[in-house]
């Protein structure tokens, strides 16, 4: 059925069919809408009609309230509600009215009404008008005589009349509503049903008629892509654009299965064929040609190129082989330097620290020599004062000798006394013993003046002993403090010596620490160069060692070149031009 | 110390020197004075009452041209005497001149003159019947001189005899 007709036409006849349905239903859901719209307006108006005539009588009993509290106690502020109703009571009737235009029996019922009202509102006016002139009193009169409650209640009577109308036409409107609603329900889904299945059949006739055979060639396309080309489209004799399609496909798979052949040769190696290109536009084709001729051109140089590649290769494994071998001899000779700044490095740090302590060593010596120089110094002044003491024994020495020769003098002076003593006692003896008896008595003094003479030679002659002995040892000591004042000299001297030999020392020690901290100094400075010669010979070490790595690598790398271009050769000699 | 002790010896010295009894205790009715004195290491005593007085040897003006033991004159308050020196005459060695020699003024009625003594010791009583002639081996003019010796080899000179001797008598005249 449908051979005839083509892609096109088949699916805008499914998609119109669908359309079509959708028109019909939507246009039956707007008038279900507008009719239900209608009745709801309808509706709304009833309920206003209710209102209005619920405020018309809400009206009508203010204006009895207000009056009769007027009545009562007769004060205005009770007018209020009354004079409000008064003023708003004609357009409640009026809109009543409006409302109920298209109902002639409200109409009719509106117009009693106003009668009715009329006359209730004369009613109060006089009323009111009573209680101004009259008083409160007649006014009373005037309502319990009933009259206005009559009114009322006729008036309450036609309202009520009205309100039960439209309460029954407010019924019959919502019945009718509710019919239509469920019209149009059913009108909606069974239209939209019915088009879901007409939409469901149009899709599977379209699905069952384009899509398989579209997808069986996507199937071939798909294995074309990944390369296969032995697939087989099988040809129907369909004439529409399904069947066009397929004998292109196949047409194409013959023109690739064509160049896949050419391909095949050219990567056997096999570059002698020549490829004609199907057209001008033969992209495909024509690069096919371009690259086999490209592809000999470039095998005859690649031929060349890597002879000498294998040439050039051959040299370079022999030079970087030479390379390997000597930077290994330079790497050794500069581990062993490197060792050998390190002996030296530690030559010199112990030097340094030698030079350190033979720094503060000095530094003590001269410390030490400064307070022997001081101490020098010390003892020249204690020389001095030494001599000082020497000379003031001297002069006490001298003075003793003096004083001890005037002892002799004082002492020679009381022998000469004793001695006359002596004499004198001999003479008295002589002359007492001229008197005879009468000079016993004198002879005795004599005697003992004798003898007090003779005891005081013998003190004297024993003074002198002391005397001489005195005298002896004060030459002794007046000698021995000569010679100690003499040695004091030479001490003096000596020590003058040899404070002036240990200023001249401590000069010289002081010299020698400063020569010694300019050494220890000099030796830091030159530890610090060891050190960086270290440091560098160290950078050298490495870079030898990584020269030596290098120079491995680089061989390495020119085998593998000299393999590459042995095999390169090997290749190209592979092709056939 | 040495000085206490020194002073308790000589205390002690002095002490016993006056404990002890006088020695020969004389006899009241045979002593005789005598004036002791030394001459070169001998002792010699003199009769005290030919002695006038002792006196120093001082103010010696030797006399020339008179004999050897003629030492020379001295003034005595005024008075000229003549110094004998008897260990000229009795040949006792030479010691020299010091002022601790004495002259001891001896004098007779009319003749007074003066011994040289090396040291007088003092006065003392000696019993008449201790003083022993003279030595026979005493000859010469010592003999002349002497009295006596006593038993502690005192001699005793005899100032009668000296004063006597005519040779003693300086008479010499210078010629021109």
């Amino acid at each position: 059925m449908t051979v005839k007709w083509n892609v096109g036409t088949k699916i805008g006849g499914g998609f119109s069919l669908a359309v079509v349905i959708f028109l019909i239903v939507g246009a039956v859901s707007h008038q279900s809408t507008t009719q239900l719209v209608a009745a709801s307006e309808l509706r709304r108006q009833a309920y206003e009609v209710l209102s209005e005539l619920d405020d018309l009588l809400s009206l009508m009993q203010d204006i009895q309230i207000g009056q009769r509290g007027y009545a009562l106690t007769g004060e205005e502020s009770y007018l209020a509600p009354y004079q409000t109703a008064l003023g708003n009571i004609d357009a409640r009737v009026q809109g009543v009215r409006t409302l109920t235009r298209d109902n002639p029996r409200h109409q009719r019922r509106i117009d009693a009404l106003e009668r009715l009202i009329d006359d209730r509102l004369a009613l109060a006016r006089e009323t009111v008008d009573v209680i101004r002139t009259k008083g409160p009193e007649a006014g009373a009169q005037i309502i319990r005589s009933g009259r206005g409650n009559n009114m009322m209640l006729e008036l309450r009577k036609v309202v009520g009349e009205m309100e039960s109308e439209e309460e029954a036409l407010l019924r019959h409107r919502v019945e009718s509503a509710q019919h239509l609603a469920r019209n149009a329900q059913w009108t909606i889904v069974l239209g939209t049903l019915a088009a879901l299945i007409l939409a469901a059949l149009a899709g599977v006739v379209i699905t069952r008629n384009i899509a398989r055979p579209l997808q069986d060639l996507t199937a071939v396309a798909e294995r074309m892509t990944v390369g296969d080309l032995s697939v087989d489209v099988s040809s129907d004799t369909r004439s529409d654009e399904v069947g066009a399609l397929a004998r292109t496909f196949d047409r194409m798979t013959q023109s690739l299965r064509t160049m896949a052949g050419a391909a095949a040769q050219i990567a056997d190696g096999d570059l002698r064929s020549t490829i004609t290109p199907h057209s001008s536009n033969d992209v495909l084709g024509n690069a096919f040609a371009r690259m086999a001729e490209n592809l000999r051109g470039q095998i005859r140089e690649l031929v060349e190129g890597a002879n000498v590649l294998g040439s050039a290769a051959s040299e370079i494994v022999a030079s970087t082989t030479q390379l390997a071998a000597s930077a290994s001899e330079s790497a050794a000779a500069v581990s062993e330097t490197t060792t050998t700044v390190e002996e030296v490095r530690q030559a010199a740090q112990m030097a340094s620290q030698k030079a350190k302590n033979v720094s503060d060593s000095a530094q003590k010596a001269a410390q030490i020599s400064q307070s022997g120089r001081k101490s020098t110094e010390d003892v020249g002044a204690g020389m001095t004062r030494i001599r000082q003491q020497m000379d003031a024994i001297a002069a006490s020495m001298g003075r003793l000798s003096e004083q001890s020769q005037t002892i002799g003098q004082i002492i020679a002076t009381v022998e000469d006394l004793a001695a006359q003593s002596n004499l004198l006692a001999v003479n008295a003896a002589i002359e007492a013993a001229k008197a005879g008896e009468h000079g016993k008595g004198f002879g005795v003094v004599a005697q003992e003046v004798k003898s007090l003479a003779g005891q005081s030679r013998q003190a004297t002659n024993e003074v002198r002993t002391l005397l001489s002995d005195i005298q002896k040892a004060t030459t002794t000591a007046v000698l021995a403090t000569e010679q100690g004042s003499k040695a004091v000299d030479a001490g003096a001297r000596q020590t003058e010596v040899a404070g002036e030999s240990i200023q001249a020392l401590a000069g010289s020690v002081t010299e020698a620490a400063q020569a010694a901290t300019q050494i220890a100094a000099s030796s830091q400075q030159q530890l610090v160069g060891v050190d960086q010669v270290a440091a560098a010979m160290e950078s050298i070490k490495q870079a030898s060692t990584q020269n030596v790595a290098s120079a491995q690598q680089l061989e390495t790398a020119a085998r593998n070149l000299n393999d590459l271009g042995q095999r390169l050769t090997q290749m190209v000699e592979r092709y056939k031009i | 110390m040495t000085n206490d002790t020194n002073a308790r010896h000589i205390l002690r010295a002095r002490a016993e020197a006056l404990a002890r009894p006088p020695e020969n205790a004389p006899v009241a009715s045979a002593l005789f004075e005598v004036l002791e004195f030394r001459l070169a290491q001998e002792r010699y005593a003199i009769e005290t009452r030919h002695v006038r007085e002792v006196y120093p040897l001082k103010d010696l003006t030797p006399l020339p041209c008179t004999p050897p033991f003629v030492l020379g004159i001295v003034n005595v308050r005024g008075r000229i005497v003549p110094v004998f020196d008897l260990k000229k005459l009795f040949d006792l060695p030479e010691q020299g001149l010091t002022d601790l020699h004495r002259i001891i003024l001896i004098g007779g009625h009319d003749l007074e003159l003066g011994l040289l003594a090396d040291a007088t010791v003092g006065v003392r009583s000696i019993p008449a019947d201790s003083v022993q002639p003279s030595l026979p081996t005493l000859t010469g003019i010592r003999s002349e001189y002497l009295k006596g010796v006593t038993a502690d080899r005192l001699v005793v000179l005899d100032v009668v005899r000296l004063l006597a001797d005519p040779k003693i008598i300086v008479h010499e005249e210078v010629e021109n």
